[in-house]
């Protein structure tokens, strides 16, 4: 190799050591001020970069209890709620907070177009009859509720039992909240003229 | 005055350092990450695939950084299979360089494309697995060592300049000391059991259960405390050499109950407990170890 090229060469890898060097501290720095709550990463990045930063800001509340979502769906032919297993359409962690549904409903718990998208979903996998899920295979759902359970922690000190996954309709009412109901229409629509439907307190 | 904290910071980046510290981040780091990733590999076409939930594009929402639609689900299957593949590659130190660069590629797209099973451990493994890649991975230990040493060729010298390695032992107190602040600003300076009140949802475990029906309760605030204290002062303890090993094994008895006590962290808890061995065992301990492995 002639002395021009390697100089060329030692030249462009002196180039790509600095580099690599500023990308790693601004890497650093970002990932630092996301933490401490400074926005100016979230402001300047893309989301798609800014999103490999907001990884350290781990567990920094209390937890006011467990939080639970859960599914109900609405049975054409029985004309009433009943709680829908979501596990077997959202298989990943199915036991823990990570599975994908708690963590859709924990992201997007206002957002109605991915209740919407998940009503959807959900309808559409109960009746194709592909699992088990609380409610009987051949008995098509017209609508979905979405609910968030927060079981409160026992007092320190109080007799407590392992966490375990009770039934809906265990759950006190004072710790369910509906996030979503199908509409009206849309559950008509989906059990059809005449079969009975929910009244709006329902 | 700066210029010469510029070239104080690059000569220590240049230092040498033992080449197997990069070595031991490679061999464990990736299984720690195909154990988080195992759950969901196992599910590639619910996970990636057109078989399971998708969030709909929400069209620049920060909570979707990037939408990424389903792919079909052979795609979905050939990826994870790309992964595995390569993550045990570069685990066994087999074209580790390049095996580790695919391995950061496939996380980094598994992470971007579902953003509902993407955790900590999602976001900073394909970093992780970058800085290795740019290092000379598999140089000491692992199968490219060996088929160099096979073919008559040295094997890769003992310590050298790893800008990888300082970027690990940077990362680490970062990490911590962002952490531990972002507690700060939240409630662990106010309120005495946070570390308490995280033992009761569905990280629960026997170990997690026992300890807090048999712990008493007033015990969870000093734990609170040096967990707080390791975290916010991390670059004070693993950047003094004198409580560098007392901070490394605070860090791995600190991930250790992690590990045990909050079931699906395990994961995360091993990557950390990979990267600290590697960043700050002992450079004692680490010739003693390289000596072991290479036969030296």
């Amino acid at each position: 190799m002639s002395s021009g090229r390697m100089v060329t060469s030692e030249k462009m890898r002196r180039i790509a050591r600095v580099a690599l060097r500023t990308v790693a501290v601004l890497y650093l720095c970002g990932l630092w001020l996301d933490a401490v709550g400074c926005s100016a990463p979230s402001r300047v990045l893309p989301n798609a970069v800014d999103y490999f930063m907001q990884v350290a800001a781990l567990f920094p509340e209390v937890a006011g209890g467990a939080i639970d979502y859960r599914a109900e769906g609405w049975v054409c032919a029985d004309a009433r709620w009943q709680e829908l297993d979501t596990r077997p359409y959202f298989p990943l962690d199915p036991d823990s907070k990570e599975n994908r549904f708690q963590r859709a409903l924990n992201f997007y718990r206002e957002d109605t177009v991915v209740h919407r998208a998940l009503d959807d979903y959900l309808v559409a996998r109960h009746d194709a009859a592909v699992a088990d899920d609380g409610i009987p295979r051949d008995k098509p759902i017209g609508g979905v509720r979405f609910i968030r359970v927060r079981i409160p922690i026992p007092p320190p000190g109080a007799p407590e039992k392992p966490f375990a996954r009770s039934a809906l309709d265990a759950v006190p009412r004072a710790d369910k909240e509906l996030l979503y109901r199908t509409p009206h229409a849309r559950i008509v629509e989906r059990c059809g003229a005449g079969a009975a439907e929910p009244t709006e307190h329902e | 005055m700066t210029p010469r904290v510029f070239t104080r910071f690059a000569a220590w980046i240049d230092a040498p350092q033992p080449a197997l510290r990069l070595e031991l981040v490679r061999v464990f780091a990736p299984l720690a990450v195909l154990g988080f990733m195992s759950g969901r590999l196992v599910h590639a076409g619910e996970w990636l695939g057109q078989a399971g939930f998708r969030v709909p594009d929400m069209g620049g929402d920060p909570r979707q950084p990037l939408f990424i639609p389903a792919i079909p689900t052979p795609a979905a299957w050939a990826v994870v299979t790309l992964m595995v593949v390569a993550g045990i590659c570069t685990s066994m130190g087999v074209r580790a360089r390049f095996s580790a660069f695919v391995f950061a590629m496939t996380l980094a797209f598994v992470s971007l494309s579902d953003r509902l099973a993407a955790f900590t451990v999602s976001k900073i493994s394909p970093v992780i697995m970058l800085a290795v890649a740019l290092g000379p991975a598999a140089s000491r230990i692992g199968f490219d060592a060996w088929l160099r040493v096979r073919r008559g060729e040295p094997p890769g010298p003992y310590a050298r300049p790893l800008g990888s390695i300082r970027f690990l032992q940077v990362f680490l107190p970062v990490f911590y000391c962002a952490s531990g602040l972002a507690k700060m600003g939240g409630d662990w300076m106010v309120v005495p059991r946070v570390l308490y009140s995280h033992l009761h949802d569905s990280y629960q475990t026997p170990i997690s259960f026992f300890l807090a029906t048999h712990m008493p309760v007033w015990a969870w605030t000093p734990m609170q405390v040096t967990v707080l204290a390791f975290e916010a002062l991390s670059p004070l303890w693993l950047g003094w050499r004198r409580t560098r090993t007392l901070g490394m094994l605070y860090g791995v008895g600190m991930h250790v109950m992690i590990g045990l006590m909050f079931g699906p962290v395990i994961w995360f808890a091993l990557l950390m407990i990979s990267l600290l061995v590697g960043c700050y065992l002992p450079d004692g301990w680490v010739a003693r170890l390289d000596a072991r492995l290479t036969g030296g």
